[in-house]
């Protein structure tokens, strides 16, 4: 009987505040969802630095006809240091650091980089001549980058040594800032949600002081008083919740799955299914800022 | 002692309200004790401290000192979640009737009964057993603003009482209603009386005090100047308990207010 009578109190509150329920449930939709992308941001971050590590090598460029840098005053890389830089890797003082390495030649230099620009006009305009030949090297730990950069740097023939992890670490520094600016989004729009509920709650409580005021003279508790009221605000901030859950959601299916993933076949993009964990959390989140700004509210607007 | 706690049903025990320190107390030393089952009348002009009186009889406000007890019970000693219960034994009527005016007769009177979560069967019964005590069989689904004043208090004395409370306050429920309608709300709280119910009911209204003779309890200025059984709103004799409202005055009050004499004597 009072599971059943909170339960239409709830109901007619809803009905009654319509328009300011709504915008709760649109508020707490927004700043939800910037926390979700910022979120998703991390898991993105997460998901390519597990795939890129594995793949991302040390590459040491050698010198080829046109390069300008010290270690090339000689002239394009002769077979014979070619030879030695190959003895040197294969030597037990660098062949600790790393699980293997393999020579890439203009020629499959040039065939990767069609691969990888095909969509680009610039494909045209470059010959295998203008590509470097590189030593590519896999890492036992990649941390170690530096041992084998101080060793070739100075190798006759060798034009540069680049860590390709160093690239990455500049997108992901991109992406961090970008999931930085979604927190500072969601963090403005959730003190938007959070004092959206509590004039809200105050509204309704001021709608419905006759009520509240006979349920006070008669005896009813502090919970069957109040928890409709809370109630109310937890139930449209977890209906925005839902709406950034599925808005996330679809972001990861249609627009990364579908489009980016044909985009940019290469690049592991989170799979939609791996948005769900931020269901629950979303809608914790939502819940109980909700619920918590109901409940300030309440103690200082209904008086039990 | 404890006898006597348990006989009186309200017991105010040297009972003072300030709300502002500098004006003079709502309630000053108040010592008055209703006993189960009794009928009385509180009665004094606006401001002399009536309803502060049933105020902290349902604990809407504390005590600044004394004593108030409820049914045996001090009330300053109820935890605030225990409030509720202490209510739930004190039925309240208004002037203004204050009824939810989108429910019907039944709805306003069942909804003091679903708030505390009464079932829905025992509601069904009670609340058709209570409206034909204050007489309204038959009005069940009509809306209040289909009916006379007089009847919406007859609603709201029946929503008082539908959860048997020991005690039912009255603050001014004749003010909004002619005599003839005032007599008959007053035939309603004296059959309620008649139950076992213990009534307290401040008013203006002394055609109302001259009929029912009842006891009176006049105030003024906060302080108990009669205290009367089977009296008229008017005293016909001199004013009791002024002797005694000058032995307790603390010299704080106003002075215009009193009689020549009065500040004289006091000096």
């Amino acid at each position: 009987m009072r599971l059943a009578f909170i339960l239409s109190e709830i109901g007619s509150g809803l009905r009654r505040n319509l328009s300011m329920v709504i915008s709760v449930i649109l508020v707490t939709f927004v700043s939800l969802t910037f926390v979700g992308a910022a979120g998703m941001l991390q898991m993105q971050i997460n998901q390519m630095k597990g795939y890129w590590y594995d793949k991302v090598q040390v590459a040491i460029f050698l010198c080829s006809e046109g390069s300008t840098a010290a270690g090339c005053a000689g002239g394009p890389v002769t077979p014979e240091q070619q030879e030695s830089l190959n003895a040197l890797l294969e030597s037990p003082a660098v062949a600790q650091y790393i699980n293997d390495f393999q020579f890439e030649s203009k020629e499959e230099a040039y065939k990767h980089f069609k691969d990888q620009f095909s969509n680009s006009p610039i494909v045209d305009s470059v010959t295998p001549d203008q590509l470097p030949a590189s030593f590519r090297i896999n890492m036992k730990d990649p941390e170690k980058y530096q041992i084998i950069s101080e060793t070739f740097s100075s190798q006759p023939g060798v034009e540069t040594v680049i860590d390709q992890r160093q690239l990455l670490e500049r997108l992901f520094s991109v992406m961090n800032g970008a999931s930085l600016v979604a927190v500072g989004i969601a963090g403005v729009m959730i003190v938007c949600a959070i004092l959206l509920i509590a004039t809200t709650i105050r509204l309704s409580a001021f709608s419905r002081r006759r009520e509240t005021g006979i349920m006070r003279l008669v005896g009813a508790s502090k919970t069957v008083i109040q928890l409709p009221f809370i109630l109310e605000g937890v139930i449209a901030a977890v209906i925005g919740a839902a709406l950034a859950s599925a808005t996330l959601w679809a972001v990861a299916h249609f627009f990364l799955g579908e489009y980016m993933s044909q985009q940019y076949p290469d690049t592991a993009f989170i799979s939609s299914g791996q948005t769900l964990i931020l269901v629950p959390a979303l809608i914790i989140l939502g819940g109980s800022l909700a619920g918590i700004s109901s409940l300030l509210t309440l103690r200082r607007y209904l008086r039990v | 002692m404890p006898c006597r706690v348990l006989r009186a049903m309200i017991r105010f025990e040297n009972v003072t309200k300030v709300y502002d320190q500098k004006a003079r107390p709502a309630l000053d030393s108040v010592n008055l004790e209703i006993d189960r089952g009794e009928f009385a009348f509180l009665v004094g002009a606006s401001g002399s401290g009536k309803s502060t009186f049933l105020r902290l009889v349902l604990k809407e406000d504390r005590a600044t000192s004394g004593a108030v007890y409820v049914a045996g019970q001090n009330v300053a000693k109820i935890s605030s979640w225990r409030v509720p219960r202490l209510r739930r034994g004190i039925g309240v009527v208004f002037q203004d009737f204050r009824l939810l005016p989108q429910k019907n007769v039944f709805a306003n009177v069942a909804f003091a009964m679903q708030v505390i979560g009464k079932s829905r069967s025992v509601i069904r019964d009670t609340v058709p057993e209570v409206l034909k005590t204050v007489g309204l069989e038959g009005k069940e689904h009509r809306m209040p603003h289909e009916l006379s004043g007089g009847e919406q208090q007859r609603v709201a004395i029946a929503r008082a009482v539908v959860n048997r409370p020991g005690i039912l306050l009255a603050d001014e429920p004749t003010g909004n209603l002619d005599p003839t309608t005032s007599m008959g709300i007053m035939g309603v709280l004296d059959k309620i009386n008649q139950n076992g119910t213990t009534v307290v009911m401040a008013t203006h209204d002394d055609d109302i005090v001259n009929e029912m003779r009842k006891r009176v309890v006049e105030l003024k200025n906060g302080v108990v100047i009669r205290d009367e059984a089977k009296a008229l709103y008017t005293s016909m004799i001199p004013v009791v308990g002024q002797s005694r409202r000058l032995k307790d005055a603390s010299g704080r009050d106003d002075t215009e207010n009193r009689l020549p004499g009065e500040g004289e004597a006091q000096r």
